[in-house]
């Protein structure tokens, strides 16, 4: 118990006038004059002390009222504690929360977790209610609130749930028992959390809280993991090209997070579900090692490859998919005034080096330009020519439809005013070439161009010497990516329809500078080329919970319908308005069917999350305490860290009325015990 | 003045068993003394009268010393013995009342104080004697004597007159008073004290007894209020004494068996020292008619008187 306002208790000290007055009331009340005291002198003794004795029952009544009253004004309060076993009887309401992410199924956890939801549910009285939460990474209502009726529904759900792929995460489980025992009107609130208490799983507070008064009752299936534990955490693929083909050499990471080392196993890569190769394998007790595998040729597109690392008490992470395609080029068209220039010279050999991606160079003159050779292309360069009116339409179609346009201008770039497509209207020459030449003063390091180049000592554009550039007036939506020393403008972005339009306001060959010399001239090609080209590698494997994008396989990121086939079997239908994105649910390949429903648009390897197969546990009390704050005794954890409603404050601070009534009532008393007394 | 005693002795017929109080609020000594006391006379006919006799008592055996005329020569002419002959009273004997007028007499819890009724018992007793042509006299002491008038056949009046106009004032002491007035009484004769003995027994005796010592008959009446006898209080309240104004919380209905048994042994230890020294002791109660005290005085009397 509490005290709003202790200082009242000061008010205590108003005990000593009852006191008082019993002390020093009688002697003032009357004098009676007698002869001699000769024999009441005899007798003194006695008669005071019989005096007090008389009035202990008043005054004991007086000091306790007065008492009562001060308590009643210091406001008392109850703690919650005291609410809450002051509510300890009554129906509970359950909220079992069974984990099952795929490390409950490590040696015979699964059954014992299932034994110890049902051991919950058979433990219910029969005024309870229960829900069951299937939890992973997120939690999935299994059954709400069942009625003392539906224990056979509970049971069914609990032999139905299947352990899942996901990773081990309690925030969203206990949020999901926090709703339901929020809207539960049951006095008592209880959650069952079953689970094997992965060190991983928890990382803090997370906000996750229960309602005030619930108890978490922690049970945890643990223990076995003296045996090796071994899983793939995940592979790189290192391509090659060995006459013409393009090939892969495929190395795998093997972690062994037992506590014993494992000896003479074989780690296998299978392609296609057939094993094409295997390595013996020997990891030490809690430790990793790589395995590389020979190169392998990749025969087509979406192969589907596996690394598998033999059995033991936890299978669902010894396997690694992966998706292996053969690489995309991205295609460049340089269009040059062609002839003896050999202006694209450094373009061209610059976009021919790489291998991520590798650049497919098509040189092209104004005039020569096929309908055919836009539509493959990704992205067109314009090193400093005239564009006619016609192609100049042609290019604003292309970059509409989400290509890329590079628009280098020298002394010869022209454009039909007619098309509005470039980033700033080119004007005059700036001439540099007496004094100190221009340099490249800011870059924009936040644009995907420039990013790479943002840190320390990653290339110098200031050491390129430009003699001379055209003077551009920006378009109000473009965006200046880069500035020559005196402020002009040198890159400028703007993004017309699906695709982008970079202008460079010099050349890119040495007739006006020096920038093909210098070191930063490639990547800043590659940059530039793979930016427009819009390209991204693609991943040869998810994780399970990542979100899959169906537009994966499409060149270009339009909606596409079809279906997903995931790895159980289950097809999930996609069209053009309704989800555009699916969640990773399974460990296993997803497919994407086009429209028709046959021809393959994609595979997607989902791999679950290595991290879950650390089993290391973790002391429940923490999730406990976290999600009962204010709580300090473990597993009986009482409150939870929510403000309590105005309506329970004011019901713990009620107290007072009662205490301050029954202080009046002593008073009363007093009142009628001193009339009795004085009458008689 | 005294209508009613000369016309008609009893024209307050039963005026000595009125109530004190109502005799207290007469105011005349003398006509209270005499309603009262002539009544009693008229009750009493066969009354012995103090010293009216001078006649023979008894022969006793000569010592040197004794006055050769009261020699009994008759009887020495038939036995050759001396003898000298005793007489039953002196007649004309004096009568003195000592009245202790100190503060504590001063107390009344019923209308009439203590000292009231001391004077209507010494104005009766006065009166009374007065009557048998015998000399009055009068003492009021407390710690010193206060008022003195010498025994003599002349001073009923001026006995009244004294009675009525003395206040009660000072604390009170028996011993230096009464000592003194030992050696005073040169004369025997009847020595009445009237107090309320607020003493030690012993002190009280060892007081009074040197009264006697010329012979003196003695006859000491102790007068208490009924409230100091019962202790009849119900409120706890301080009592303050009279004459010392000392203050003390009383709970009476918690002491009062003690004090009742105090006062008992009190008044019973006088009784019996008094009996030992051959005092006449009467305990008087103000709230009793006045004829209870003089019945006991002249029946103790009587006794004597027969006894010699």
């Amino acid at each position: 118990m509490s005290f709003l306002a202790p200082l009242f208790f000061a008010a205590l000290a108003a005990l000593a006038i009852p006191v008082l007055i019993h002390l020093i009331q009688r002697e003032k009340k009357q004098v009676v004059r007698f002869p001699s005291l000769m024999f009441v002198q005899r007798v003194p003794y006695k008669s005071v002390r019989r005096r007090r004795i008389h009035n202990w029952l008043l005054l004991m009544v007086r000091l306790t009222a007065l008492a009562l009253i001060v308590l009643a004004f210091a406001r008392p309060f109850l703690q919650r504690d005291d609410l809450d076993t002051a509510v300890g009887t009554g129906a509970r309401e359950v909220v079992v929360l069974l984990d099952q992410s795929y490390s409950i199924t490590y040696g015979d956890h699964w059954e014992r977790a299932r034994a110890a939801a049902n051991n919950a549910i058979n433990g219910l009285g029969p005024d309870d209610r229960a829900s069951v939460v299937l939890f992973s990474s997120g939690a999935e209502i299994a059954l709400r609130s069942a009625t003392p009726g539906e224990r056979q529904r509970l049971t069914a759900a609990v032999t139905a749930a299947k352990p899942a792929a996901g990773a081990t995460r309690y925030a969203p489980a206990l949020k999901v028992a926090g709703s339901i025992l929020a809207d539960s009107s049951l006095p008592r609130r209880e959650v069952v959390l079953i689970s094997d208490f992965q060190r991983v799983g928890w990382r803090g507070e997370e906000g996750a809280r229960l309602p005030n008064g619930t108890t978490i009752t922690p049970v945890a299936i643990t223990g076995g993991t003296e045996t090796p534990n071994v899983a793939v955490t995940g592979v790189s693929l290192a391509r090659s090209t060995f006459s013409n083909q393009e090939r892969v050499a495929v190395t795998a990471v093997v972690v062994n997070r037992g506590m014993a080392s494992l000896r003479g196993s074989q780690l296998a890569l299978e392609f296609g579900g057939r094993a094409i190769q295997s390595k013996p394998l020997d990891v030490e007790a809690n430790s990793s090692t790589s395995v590389t595998f020979d190169p392998v040729t990749v025969a087509g597109t979406f192969m589907r490859g596996s690394v598998r690392a033999g059995d033991d008490a936890l299978a669902t992470d010894n396997v690694f998919h992966f998706v292996v395609s053969p690489a995309q080029p991205v295609r460049v068209i340089v269009i040059d005034r062609g002839g003896t220039g050999g202006g694209a010279l450094y373009l061209t050999r610059a976009l021919a080096i790489g291998d991520a991606p590798r650049f497919e160079t098509v040189a092209r003159q104004p005039d020569t330009l096929s309908d055919d050779d836009l539509r493959r292309a990704s992205v067109v360069l314009l090193n400093d020519i005239a564009v006619p009116a016609a192609l100049a339409r042609r290019l604003q179609r292309f970059v509409e439809g989400g290509g890329g346009l590079f628009v280098a201008v020298g002394s010869r770039a022209t454009w039909s005013q007619d098309v509005d497509v470039l980033p700033a209207s080119v004007q005059a020459p700036v001439d540099r070439t007496r004094g100190d030449a221009a340099r490249i003063g800011a870059l924009e390091y936040g644009h995907p161009v420039f990013e790479p180049f943002r840190a320390p000592r990653s290339g110098d554009f200031a050491a390129a010497r430009i003699y001379g550039y055209r003077t551009v007036m920006p378009t109000p939506d473009a965006q200046v990516l880069a500035r020559f020393d005196g402020g002009a403008p040198a890159l400028i972005e703007r993004r017309i329809g699906a695709g982008r339009v970079l202008m460079w306001a010099s050349t890119l060959d040495l007739s006006w500078n020096d920038f093909p010399l210098k070191p930063v001239y490639l990547p800043f090609v590659h940059r530039a080329a793979q930016y427009l080209a819009a390209y991204t590698e693609p991943s040869p494997w998810l994780t399970v919970g990542q979100v899959l994008d169906t537009s994966l396989g499409a060149v270009r990121s339009q909606p596409v319908s079809g279906v997903v086939l995931t790895p159980s079997g289950r097809r999930v239908a996609i069209d053009e308005e309704g989800a555009e994105v699916m969640e990773l649910t399974e460990q296993g390949f997803y497919e994407l069917r086009g429209g028709s429903g046959d021809a393959v648009s994609g595979v997607v390897a989902s791999n679950v999350d290595t991290a879950e197969s650390d089993l290391t546990a973790m002391d429940p009390k923490e999730i406990v305490a976290a999600a009962t704050a204010g709580s300090d005794n473990g597993t009986q954890g009482g409150t939870a860290g929510l403000p309590p409603t105005p309506e329970a404050q004011e019901r713990s601070q009620r107290l007072w009325w009662y205490v301050l009534f029954l202080g009046i009532l002593l008073l009363g008393a007093d009142t009628l015990i001193s009339n009795r007394m004085s009458k008689t | 003045m005294s209508l009613l005693a000369s016309h008609n002795p009893s024209a307050i017929p039963g005026a000595r068993f009125m109530d004190p109080v109502v005799l207290a609020r007469i105011g005349n000594l003398s006509l209270v003394s005499r309603a009262v006391v002539d009544g009693f006379i008229n009750g009493l006919h066969k009354a012995p009268y103090f010293g009216a006799s001078v006649d023979f008592a008894e022969h006793r055996g000569y010592v040197p010393g004794d006055d050769i005329r009261r020699v009994d020569w008759r009887v020495w002419a038939r036995t050759d013995r001396y003898y000298v002959k005793e007489y039953e009273a002196e007649s004309n004997m004096n009568f003195s009342v000592l009245l202790d007028v100190s503060k504590s007499m001063d107390y009344g819890s019923i209308g009439i104080t203590k000292l009231d009724y001391a004077r209507i018992l010494t104005a009766c007793l006065t009166n009374l004697v007065h009557h048998q042509r015998d000399r009055v006299g009068f003492v009021a002491f407390d710690e010193d004597i206060v008022e003195h008038v010498p025994p003599s056949a002349k001073h009923m009046e001026t006995v009244l007159h004294v009675l009525d106009r003395i206040k009660p004032g000072r604390p009170g002491r028996l011993r230096e008073p009464l000592h003194k007035l030992a050696e005073h009484f040169g004369r025997r004769g009847v020595l009445v004290v009237i107090s309320d003995f607020y003493e030690d027994p012993e002190t009280v005796v060892d007081a009074v007894t040197p009264l006697r010592f010329r012979g003196n008959d003695l006859v000491v009446f102790h007068v208490l209020d009924p409230a100091e006898l019962d202790f009849g209080f119900s409120n706890a309240s301080a009592f303050e004494d009279l004459e010392s104004g000392d203050q003390i919380p009383v709970v009476p209905e918690a002491m009062r068996k003690e004090y009742i048994s105090l006062v008992r042994a009190h008044v019973d230890a006088l009784q019996q020292r008094f009996s030992e020294v051959r005092v006449d002791y009467t305990l008087l109660d103000t709230s009793k008619p006045l004829d209870h005290a003089l019945f006991r005085f002249l029946g103790g009397r009587e006794k004597k008187m027969r006894l010699r």
